[in-house]
């Protein structure tokens, strides 16, 4: 067994013991030491990951799968984790006295997410995913105000019901194939796929997952957690969590298989999602909930691409699930820095009024960010649609891609009014928005990533097909 | 390898686009010197392409390719025949007249050049392009700066323009996209490329019917087609004078420019089977724009509506399924083209100095401002199909093979071209004569910098109205192929 494959959670660890070690053992306030440090911390995980982007094996008796699926989502996640970080250098809404907490269960968050990526047996799957959500219900109620008592019960209270569903639905496909590893179920796949219990399992299981993936039916926690919580962490549920919940989806729908009845459930699922975010998004003046929304209808997106049960679609989902983080990143980067020179952690679309004028570089990245949410090539989330929906296409889906398609063109609707803001209404202050050195870098890598991965993607899309035929085979 | 002659047109207004971004923004003669030069290499690259083209070779020409996405088929390759040749040379002519005529804009000049090239590198895109994927992100990226253009630098209601332009665009190219996809999709298909698809695609008679209506509709709401015109005359009349012209000039182009590229190309069956609706749309059209247009007070909206009007007869053109109907839309596309775009310079000067353009304030024009009175009466009587001007040969080629091919339909069209002569002439006798209305007795004629871009119009106008065999020579090769003859 080797424990270098196992070096970037191993890392995270180390973090979280670490600031475990500062949460037990000091009293007075280390803000100045904590940020640096976790900064540190952040930036080292992500050179771990890809240093250990191209391993591969199994580790813990064949539970955990080390391959270019599973690095390359743990590689994206310690991304989503470092934006996070980045976002977190003045904290609007978290009492200093909580950060170490904070950065705590953040650690924790992306640990869990990591080895959810892994996951290869069904009690590792299901720990993992407690550990990430736990984690997450934790950082959401952080937040040093009364209005998210509300949102963070109700994540808790749902997030709990879709565990239970999944554990349900787990016990009835381990129950049927009488082992706790994928790769055995897998190969009973064939002799169970038309046994009611097994379809039955597989609905639930996945109920538990678009929850992750905040798809419809599992969607109405988003809203209001988005709103509610603190915007970093707002913006890690909204990258990270997604990105977890797509490679873990991808891993059980490999491993699994989707049957043609299942598949008709998951094209409503994804109908009703698409049409759902994009119809209430429209109404939206907080911009934390615009996103929740229009992230409940990419998670519809996504689930197109799925869908297809393909090499194309989870090639292509894998792609869009990259695309997607870098995109949202972007715009939650603009949010957060409203949030933090208005001293308001929600800002409405108010907020973002003259935004050309106090910073054209912040104001650029929103409208490539959210054009690129929108699918206007030439950007990241255009070629990523493309992909996702020719996948679809090429499985006869033809009117899930028509409607996707379609509801493409009312999201601009909103994205545009949010661009109107920041480009045409008058700044209510004129002081400009100061940006630090890594915000800095962070944006205009932002905006490299998302201008030419758009234009030129052959190398991420080869890297995804890659991983999906490496995961394909057993 | 020869001299990448179609990618350095693309990328003339790409790499004048990165130069304006660098240059800091108080120096607007610098941008405006930058986006010039990129315009007039642009055009003299297309110029040379014409001379060039081998009007003889029915295949596509001056090929370059670069494989992209391999596994989805998608490659980077250009190519041109006479279809697009023309449609090249209309873009790189009206893009160098629309940055003289921008040259007054003083409002954010960095950003609005940027938009211009923007939008044009994406006209450019399409029309020379021939993979499916790179003609929808070029029609997209053509589009997206149209909305930035319109709600910074527009007038009238243009924040609602600029929204149902946007949308109605967009919502013709999810169409679009569905469509390409579907194609992608189709058995023994699973590449974008044109040719590619073309050569190894067996499309049946079902598959071409369902897959012709859907691109049409798509590429229709570009090209104004009847009742997805709605978004076009609000985005003209919104629109600052350089973006209407490269609007209503190019962009509306890309629309049947799509249609016969790949409706007509990939599925002529399908194409056949739909042609008379097509050619009853187009009927609503002609008549309907030329009506609309003559009830109009704004000069602006005149305009607007005879574009719909003049698209009609393209769409007619195409709907005859015939060389000849071919010949004259293809005309009629850079007729008008050209007509539009001279038309909306002369409103524009026009609404400068006049600050209005609603018909019963205008009077006496002719006599205060000569030059651009003329310039305006050219393109009127180009518009109405005087002999001697483009838009004459073209329509009466579209004329020809509409009344053999559909004799109600041909007939019935040419009220159309009745009204437009009465609304044209009511429009100059409201604008131009009659008693100057003492608030412009101030109204200046134009300087050498606003008469030489006009001027370049009409001489285009001119020159291919005397001699259209020039032009007739460069496509009919290429519409016979299309029409598999």
């Amino acid at each position: 067994m080797n424990l270098l494959l196992f070096l970037p959670e191993t890392w995270v660890l180390i973090t979280v013991v670490f600031l475990l070690g500062v949460i037990l053992f000091t009293k007075e306030n280390l803000s100045s030491i904590l940020y640096p440090s976790v900064f540190l911390s952040a930036i080292i995980l992500v050179l771990l990951s890809s240093y250990a982007l191209f391993s591969s094996g199994e580790l813990f008796y064949s539970t955990y799968r080390i391959d270019l699926l599973s690095q390359g989502f743990k590689w994206i996640l310690s991304l989503c984790f470092l934006f996070t970080i980045l976002f977190s250098r003045r904290l609007v809404s978290i009492h200093p006295e909580r950060e170490a907490e904070y950065f705590f269960f953040l650690c924790t968050a992306t640990l869990g997410m990591m080895m959810l990526t892994s996951a290869m047996d069904v009690l590792t799957l299901y720990i993992s995913l407690e550990l990430s959500s736990y984690s997450l219900y934790l950082l959401a109620s952080l937040r040093e105000s009364k209005i998210n008592a509300e949102s963070s019960v109700k994540y808790l209270v749902f997030g709990a019901a879709a565990s239970g569903l999944l554990l349900w639905g787990l016990s009835l496909i381990t129950g049927l194939s009488g082992s706790t590893f994928f790769s055995v179920i897998s190969k009973d796949v064939p002799l169970l796929m038309e046994q009611p219990a097994f379809a039955l399992g597989m609905v639930l299981a996945s109920l538990a997952f678009f929850f992750k993936l905040s798809s419809f039916p599992m969607h109405f926690w988003a809203p209001d957690v988005y709103e509610c919580a603190a915007t970093p962490v707002t913006s890690f549920v909204a990258t990270a969590s997604k990105a977890a919940a797509v490679a873990v989806l991808i891993r059980f729908f490999i491993l699994l298989g989707i049957s043609q009845s299942f598949v008709v459930i998951l094209g409503v699922i994804a109908f009703v999602s698409m049409t759902l975010g994009n119809a209430i998004a429209l109404l939206q003046q907080d911009v934390k909930r615009l996103l929740a929304y229009s992230s409940i209808a990419q998670a519809g997106y996504i689930l197109v691409g799925l869908l297809a049960g393909s090499f194309e679609g989870y090639s292509s989902s894998f792609f869009y699930a990259f695309s997607y983080v870098l995109m949202n990143a972007g715009a939650f980067l603009v949010t957060v820095l409203i949030a933090q020179s208005e001293r308001h952690d929600n800002p409405g679309l108010v907020h973002f009024d003259g935004l050309a004028e106090r910073s054209p570089f912040l104001a650029l990245i929103l409208l490539l960010s959210l054009l690129s949410l929108a699918g206007i090539p030439p950007l990241i989330g255009f070629t990523g649609k493309w992909i996702l929906f020719a996948a679809a296409m090429d499985k006869g889906h033809w009117f899930l891609v028509l409607w996707g398609v379609l509801n493409s063109v009312v999201s601009l609707f909103y994205y545009l009014t949010l661009v109107k803001h920041a480009y045409l209404e008058k700044p209510r202050t004129s002081a400009p928005i100061p940006l630090p050195l890594p915000i800095k870098i962070l944006g205009l890598a932002l905006f490299c990533g998302i201008v030419f991965l758009g234009i030129y993607p052959k190398w991420v899309i080869s890297f995804a097909q890659t991983a999906i035929s490496k995961a394909m085979l057993l | 390898m020869a001299f990448p002659i179609l990618t350095s047109i693309l990328l003339c207004p790409v790499i004048g686009l990165f130069l304006i971004l660098l240059v800091p923004r108080r120096l607007e003669n610098l941008i405006r010197l930058i986006a010039l030069t990129a315009a007039s290499g642009t055009l003299a690259l297309a110029v040379r392409l014409c001379f060039a083209f081998d009007p003889s070779n029915p295949a596509l020409q001056f090929m370059e390719h670069v494989e992209w996405i391999k596994s989805y088929g998608i490659h980077y390759s250009n190519g041109v025949d006479g279809l697009n040749l023309t449609m090249i040379l209309l873009t790189a002519i009206v893009i160098f007249c629309g940055v003289l005529v921008s040259w007054t804009v003083t409002y954010r000049v960095k950003d609005f050049f940027a938009n211009m090239l923007f939008l044009v590198s994406g006209v450019f895109g399409v029309f020379m392009t021939t993979n499916l994927f790179f003609f929808f992100l070029f029609y997209e990226i053509a589009v997206i700066p149209m909305y930035l253009l319109i709600v910074v630098w527009g007038s009238t209601n243009k924040q609602y323009a600029a929204m149902k332009l946007t949308l109605y665009l967009l919502l013709g190219s999810a169409l679009m996209f569905a469509g390409f996809l579907y194609i992608y999709a189709l058995p023994g298909a699973h590449t974008f490329d044109l040719t590619a698809i073309k050569q190894n695609v067996a499309f049946p008679f079902d598959v071409q019917k369902i897959l012709y209506l859907t691109l049409f509709l798509g590429f229709g709401v570009l090209a104004a087609c009847f009742p997805f015109h709605v978004w076009s005359p609000d985005g003209h009349v919104a629109a600052p004078t350089a973006a209407s012209m490269l609007h209503a000039g190019v962009l509306m182009k890309l629309g049947a420019y799509g249609i016969l590229r790949v409706g007509v190309h990939l599925l002529p069956e399908g194409a056949r089977a739909w042609a008379p609706l097509v050619a009853s749309l187009a009927l609503c059209n002609i008549v309907y724009g030329a009506l609309v247009a003559s009830k109009q007070r704004d000069l602006k909206f005149v305009i607007g509506y005879s574009s719909v009007s003049h698209m009609g007869i393209v769409l007619l053109g195409i709907s005859t399924m015939t060389t000849t109907g071919f010949n004259g839309a293809i005309f009629q596309m850079f007729a008008h083209g050209i007509m539009t775009a001279l038309f909306f310079a002369c409103v524009g000067f026009i609404y400068d100095n006049c600050h209005t353009r609603m018909l019963d304030e205008l009077g006496g024009l002719a006599r205060q401002a000569p030059m651009i009175s003329s310039f305006f009466i050219l393109a009127g009587l180009c518009g109405l199909g005087l002999p001697g001007m483009g838009g004459f040969v073209a329509e009466l080629l579209v004329t020809i093979a509409a009344v053999s091919v559909y004799p109600v339909i041909g007939i019935a069209s040419i009220t159309g071209l009745l009204i437009t002569a009465y609304y044209v002439l009511t429009a100059v006798q409201k604008a131009f004569y009659g008693p100057l209305n003492p608030h412009h007795a101030h109204v200046a004629d134009t300087n050498p910098l606003q008469f030489f871009p006009r001027a370049v119009l009409v001489g285009c106008l001119i020159f291919f109205g005397v001699f259209p065999q020039v032009f007739i020579n460069w496509i009919s090769t290429s519409t016979k192929m299309l029409l598999g003859a």
